[in-house]
């Protein structure tokens, strides 16, 4: 039977990173408040240019820009990786970073040359330990990415793309879905799929718009899908964010649970061995007793 | 008498949202007043100022491009960045200017490019400016 002493210790030092999961799991909590009140705020702007795109697509006009031109051939390619720049957050990076060594693999094939570009600690360390350089990586980001670096980002990417330098932009990060299911996904950010809201308006009948366009309609549209794109990559980098908090509070929940389990059997043990003490500490009392006696 | 809302929305936060006399925003050619009971309108915005009137009181804001849509006495703008003209960094939009005026032109979407990014150093020269000399 271990010693009670050694029990005592094990239980103590159990309780302190108890309190630090249980701190973390608080402060991970505030933060995924907080970064779902951005993404909130981020989807008041989103809504709002969709709710404009679908009234331009109302004069019926073609949408042709150079950022929504295929290139049938891909000779430079970007994989942007978005990570968290700190750990205890369970499979969030590991997640993210096995589709994009997957990706990357895939793109190396196609591509000519693919250049990967890493956002996070994580992994910027998994890169290196995989041998694959980085041309570019990012930890300014952190949990609360700031529209104007993203966009200076989205900027670069948008004049590479417009003057060939590169030919495709995929991002890998953690989607989220609802507070329950968040899930990493590969995006083709460029060329750019589609503009959210044109759909919707194709269905209805072209009427006459209410609307005065200044300059012009196609004018508008040309200077919606650049923002479009930018709006998208923010949105990951947003949604990366929020995933990465409660990936965190989940795994610090888990592990304050887990170390109250260790905790509730440690001091089980802990009696048992405390009176398993006193048991023989008595029966040595008894024994020298009747030695004495005799 | 009629007012107008003004909502200035970026993707990071809803900037403004206030009442308004009368607003002056900046299209991509030149300003453009928007009174209550404007016809709809839909416009381009360029780099340059925003300013909104309220009860004789002037508001100053930057706007970093995007659009304006007005229904109704709504003005609802979306722009990258909504900045109070006296919190302008004149010494970042100096060296923009200063930077882009030394890029390479060799094809016409590089030229392109440096004529924005003049354009938005031009801009926030100009609302920095003008904040100054309303403030004397």
């Amino acid at each position: 039977m271990a010693k009670a002493r050694t029990l005592d210790k094990r239980r103590g030092s159990i309780r302190n990173i108890r309190k630090i999961t249980r701190t973390m799991e608080l402060i991970a909590n505030a933060r995924f408040k907080k970064a779902m009140d951005r993404a909130t705020s981020a989807t008041a702007y989103t809504r709002r240019i969709t709710q404009l795109v679908a009234d331009l697509a109302h004069s019926g006009l073609e949408v042709q820009h150079p950022l929504l031109e295929e290139r049938p051939e891909t000779h430079q390619a970007v994989l942007l990786v978005l990570t968290a720049n700190r750990g205890m957050c369970g499979g969030f990076n590991s997640g993210v970073l096995r589709l994009a060594f997957e990706h990357y693999k895939r793109l190396t094939e196609e591509a000519r040359t693919v250049r990967t570009e890493v956002s996070g600690k994580r992994g910027i360390a998994a890169m290196k330990f995989r041998q694959i350089v980085p041309d570019q990586s990012f930890t300014h980001f952190e949990d609360r990415p700031a529209y104007g670096d993203v966009e200076v980002l989205a900027n670069r990417y948008m004049d590479e793309f417009t003057t060939r330098k590169i030919d495709r932009v995929d991002v890998v990060y953690t989607r989220f879905i609802s507070s329950s299911k968040q899930e990493p996904v590969i995006e083709t950010l460029l060329p750019l799929s589609s503009v959210e809201g044109l759909g919707a308006a194709e269905s209805q009948p072209h009427t006459e718009s209410q609307y005065e366009f200044l300059p012009s309609a196609e004018s508008i549209l040309q200077e919606v899908v650049p923002t479009s794109f930018r709006v998208k990559l923010f949105k990951c980098f947003l949604d990366a964010a929020v995933s990465e908090h409660i990936a965190r509070m989940v795994a610090m929940k888990a592990a304050t649970e887990n170390a109250d389990e260790i905790i509730r059997q440690l001091s089980m043990t802990y009696n048992r061995a405390r009176q398993a003490q006193i048991t023989g500490e008595i029966m040595e009392i008894i024994g020298g007793v009747e030695a004495l006696q005799s | 008498m009629a007012q107008l809302t003004c909502i200035v929305v970026t993707p990071e936060a809803t900037a403004v949202e206030t009442k308004a006399d009368f607003v002056v925003l900046p299209l991509y050619d030149g300003e453009i007043g928007i009174a209550p009971g404007r016809a709809p309108l839909m416009g381009r915005l360029g780099f340059g100022e925003l300013r909104i009137k309220v009860a004789g009181l002037v508001t100053r804001y930057y706007l970093d491009g995007g659009f304006v849509q007005v229904s109704g006495n709504i003005v609802s703008v979306l722009t990258n960045r909504a900045v109070p003209a006296a919190e302008m960094d004149v010494a970042a939009a100096t060296q923009q200017w200063q930077d882009a005026r030394q890029m390479p032109i060799l094809t016409s979407e590089q030229e392109a490019i440096r004529d924005r990014l003049l354009a938005q150093a031009r801009g926030q020269l100009q609302v920095a400016r003008r904040a100054k000399s309303a403030r004397t």
